[in-house]
């Protein structure tokens, strides 16, 4: 388990205890003025001058000697704050992890608080301009999108049931698109997005930066050597680059320290080769998240 | 290796001064596979709305990250873009 579990997960996984999803933990914190001011400005996080640095070229300045290993430092600081008095602005607190599908199910059926709602995911929007709706937010955070027209998907319906959002979530699957479960702040729980790489915006900070915006789920993907036929259709679908083919083997190779443990391989396999298992049973990525 | 530098001329695209909205055009980000540009409303008007179509405007970001394809260039229907190196 990581330490997000060990601090909020009440003795299981973080993203599975009921406490992070309640409306009075929202109201206990108080998080309808940030999450208003955070989506307010939503897409000038990166922009803006943030003590007196933007991400405008960060990995330039992520390169530099001194400077750079101040500015990651301060950076993952922030991401994983705390204290009583974030800034919305540079979303304090704002961080996620890949699940498999299995357990954003999960989530949406039992434990998400209503109302639920689908709206544009603004990181394929701000980066691609691309409107594609399925974000699904849920609890205090569904009212504040409400109020902000950009994000507001046209001619559907915005409000859906639990089932509906199942569903949706089946179809981003097989889209081939990873969800994640989402602190908004830390430790309330507000968003399960279907994440693609490059344009996602937490998943860029990790992958080509290695912030820890997203953690890695708590699986990992292994392959049955006896069962797998060799068909690469598992390839495609590996947005990390930890899969591939073998052509002297005739099968496929699963680097479990690129994988992300998102399931996504798995779901798609037809001969049942791929499996998760949990990552602490893994002793090479064990605690690696 | 050199840093790339990426300019985007606001006085032609834009809408408040180039006649032209980054939300209905958005060329430059569609085209751009590592996803370098960003499309933000413009900081500094934070009093305004920002529904308001005169504040959006993109930004090259992740300049690291741009493979120097020039796709954007050539996309630009405004020529607003030019990268150096």
């Amino acid at each position: 388990m990581c330490k997000w579990c060990m601090k909020h997960g009440a003795g299981g996984k973080w993203y599975l205890n009921a406490r992070n999803y309640s409306n009075e933990l929202a109201e206990s914190m108080n998080l309808r003025a940030y999450l208003e001011e955070q989506w307010r400005n939503f897409e000038q996080v990166y922009i803006r001058k943030i003590m007196g640095i933007s991400s405008i070229g960060l990995g330039y300045k992520l390169r530099m000697p001194i400077i750079g290993r101040l500015i990651r430092w301060s950076v993952e600081r922030m991401i994983h704050s705390e204290s009583p008095n974030r800034n919305p602005v540079r979303a304090d607190g704002h961080f996620g992890q890949v699940i498999p599908i299995e357990e954003a199910e999960l989530i949406m059926t039992n434990l998400a608080a209503e109302p639920i709602i689908k709206n544009y995911c603004m990181c394929r929007m701000m980066q691609k301009g691309v409107k594609d709706s399925c974000c699904i937010n849920f609890g205090l955070l569904s009212g504040v999108i409400e109020k902000l027209p950009r994000f507001i998907p046209e001619n559907t319906k915005v409000r859906m049931t639990r089932e509906e959002a199942v569903e949706a979530l089946e179809e981003q699957n097989k889209k081939g698109r990873v969800s994640t479960v989402w602190f908004q702040p830390v430790p309330y729980i507000n968003a399960i997005c279907s994440c693609e790489v490059p344009q996602c915006g937490g998943l860029r900070l990790r992958m080509d930066y290695g912030l820890y915006t997203v953690y890695k789920a708590e699986y990992v993907a292994r392959v049955d050597p006896d069962l797998c036929q060799g068909c690469k259709v598992c390839v495609a679908r590996c947005q990390f680059g930890a899969i591939w083919f073998s052509p002297t083997l005739g099968r496929v190779i699963i680097d479990l320290k690129k994988c992300f443990g998102c399931g996504l391989c798995r779901d798609v396999c037809r001969y049942n080769a791929i499996r998760l298992v949990p990552r602490d049973e893994v002793p090479g990525v064990r605690g690696e998240y | 290796m050199d840093k790339t530098k990426i300019k985007i001329d606001y006085s032609r695209c834009g809408n408040a001064t180039g006649g032209i909205d980054p939300r209905t055009c958005s060329k430059c980000l569609f085209v751009c596979d590592p996803a370098v540009f960003v499309r933000h409303p413009a900081i500094g008007v934070e009093e305004e709305s920002p529904n308001d179509p005169k504040y959006w405007q993109v930004t090259a970001v992740w300049l690291d990250l741009c493979i120097r394809c020039g796709k954007c260039v050539e996309v630009c229907p405004q020529k607003a873009i030019t990268v150096s190196w």
